[in-house]
């Protein structure tokens, strides 16, 4: 248990010196909040209500979709996972330790963001802060199980860039943090459904745990896990 | 003496090409072993498959702990080298402390990050790290390449401390030098085949031994080679006393471990 606690305590420190994960996990998600918190509530007033929810989305989706998956891939497209087979260290202590490492992270800024908004742009708290942080939790590991299967399965980085991006923008475009999702045709509105950002937004802003919203990032995480355990198994018979 | 590795008809293939075509050798307890080869030749599938890294056709036997130092770029690139060492003391349930550094003399390097020491440093601390679980088989791969001498040399004399130590050392080199001055028994791989299992005596042997002669004389310089010394050198000193000339120096060139292994891999068809 030492060895996995010490494991992830270095992979977060590993991450504050990695300039990815440091500039999708903090710097942009946190710097579009200071520019676009201002814009939405001038625009729209009643914005203030969902303010919070609706950075944190951006936030959790830049990280878990840009941020994560460079640095899977750092491990599992290079020699990396040799040094855990040749210690006997399993497969996934790569996988694990980035993925509670970048919860923390996610976890903190989303806190900053939660902490800022009422004071600079007297943003409405959420009802139920407990409520709020478990569902901001369970957002938060569905998005990084999203952004581990994106990083187990492409090893090269310009190619999982390009598909991270066309992740990322669609699942902010449709989520319904940048317009209501009533606004969109059909056709997208169900398309942003097939994404954590949408849910993850509609779970947060209810302020109660629901089957309705619950449900859709239970099967996205258990496909993506299913998904991560697959891919695993791929790179050990590499 | 009892084998420290058994290789029985060693295979692998990537896809419908082969790259080991059924290697058998044994590296014995205590003894420095290589594994030579130009590149390509299935130096590096060779070790991964013995270290349990790929999947192979065939039997690999290993009695004895093992620690491997893999090639640069097995690390994180912002994992200082001290954080480096106390991970893989956890894995390996080791005492973590700096001393292993300043064996490798890189313990001012302790709180550099990987991504920031140059390739000779890089390579001590991947040897620092493979020793960490105090192995009784050490693995290299390649473990001079892009050394400087300094490097190489340094590096060389701790490998004999290993191997003084007990330790049973196998490395994959393509550095004839560094194999002669380094091993006492070595296996030339060629296109996936074993061409040479033996001492590096044996190999000259096995060769030949071609020398070159190198005579200065006050009008200039002359080189000959021969495969008999000391009939071609009473020959040519003859010579030079009937033309009365002077002879100043000689220097005899009795061949290097790598033209041996480059004639006998052109013999292969390497």
């Amino acid at each position: 248990m030492s060895v996995f606690i010490y494991g992830i305590a270095l992979q977060w420190r590993l991450d504050i010196r990695s300039k990815t994960l440091l500039i999708t996990c903090y710097a942009v998600p946190l710097l579009f909040f200071a520019i676009m918190g201002g814009i939405f509530t001038s625009v729209n007033p009643e914005a203030k209500y969902t303010l919070i929810q609706s950075m944190t989305v951006m936030g959790v989706s830049m990280g878990a979709l840009i941020g994560l998956p460079p640095s899977l891939a750092e491990i599992y497209g290079s020699d990396i996972k040799n040094v855990y087979k040749a210690n006997g260290v399993p497969l996934y202590f790569g996988v694990a330790t980035l993925f509670l490492s970048a919860f923390t992270h996610l976890f903190l800024m989303s806190a900053i963001i939660y902490t800022a908004a009422p004071l600079a742009f007297g943003a409405a708290l959420p009802e139920n802060p407990p409520l709020y942080f478990g569902a901001l939790a369970i957002f938060i590991a569905v998005s990084l199980s999203a952004g581990c299967v994106l990083g187990l399965a492409v090893k090269n980085q310009a190619k999982l860039t390009m598909l991270s991006q066309l992740i990322f923008l669609p699942s902010i475009m449709l989520s319904g943090i940048m317009f209501p999702t009533a606004f969109l045709p059909r056709a997208l509105e169900a398309a942003g459904n097939l994404f954590p950002a949408a849910w993850g937004c509609r779970l947060m802003t209810d302020g109660c745990f629901i089957p309705r919203n619950l449900l859709p990032l239970a099967v996205i995480l258990a496909v993506a896990i299913i998904l991560c355990g697959f891919l695993l198994k791929r790179q050990r018979s590499e | 003496m009892n084998d420290a590795i058994q290789v029985d008809g060693l295979k692998k293939n990537y896809g419908n090409h082969p790259v080991l075509k059924g290697l058998d050798f044994n590296v014995i307890e205590g003894e420095i072993f290589a594994l030579l080869g130009i590149n390509g030749a299935g130096k590096t599938t060779a070790l991964e498959c013995i270290e349990g890294l790929r999947k192979y056709d065939g039997s690999v036997t290993v009695t004895g702990k093992v620690g491997i130092q893999l090639q640069s770029a097995s690390l994180p690139a912002h994992i200082r080298a001290m954080e480096a060492v106390r991970l893989f003391a956890k894995w390996n349930r080791a005492k973590a402390d700096g001393s292993m550094l300043a064996a490798l003399g890189i313990d001012t390097l302790a709180k550099k990050q990987y991504a920031g020491l140059s390739t000779g440093q890089k390579r001590r601390l991947h040897l620092a790290l493979a020793l960490i679980g105090e192995p009784d088989i050490v693995i290299l791969d390649e473990p001079t390449a892009g050394l400087d001498v300094n490097g190489r040399i340094s590096l060389h004399d701790h490998i004999r401390g290993l191997k003084a130590q007990g330790k049973t050392i196998l490395l994959a080199s393509h550095d004839m030098a560094e194999v002669e001055s380094l091993c006492d028994r070595i296996a030339i791989l060629s296109g996936g085949e074993l061409i040479f299992l033996g001492t590096p005596d044996e190999l000259t042997a096995k060769v030949g031994r071609r020398c070159v002669i190198h005579i200065k004389t006050a009008q200039g310089g002359e080189s000959f080679e021969t495969d008999n010394l000391a009939d071609t050198m009473l020959a040519l000193l003859e010579r030079y006393r009937q033309r009365k000339i002077a002879v100043l120096d000689i220097k005899i060139d009795r061949g290097t471990l790598e033209q041996h292994f480059i004639d006998m891999a052109g013999r292969c068809g390497a």
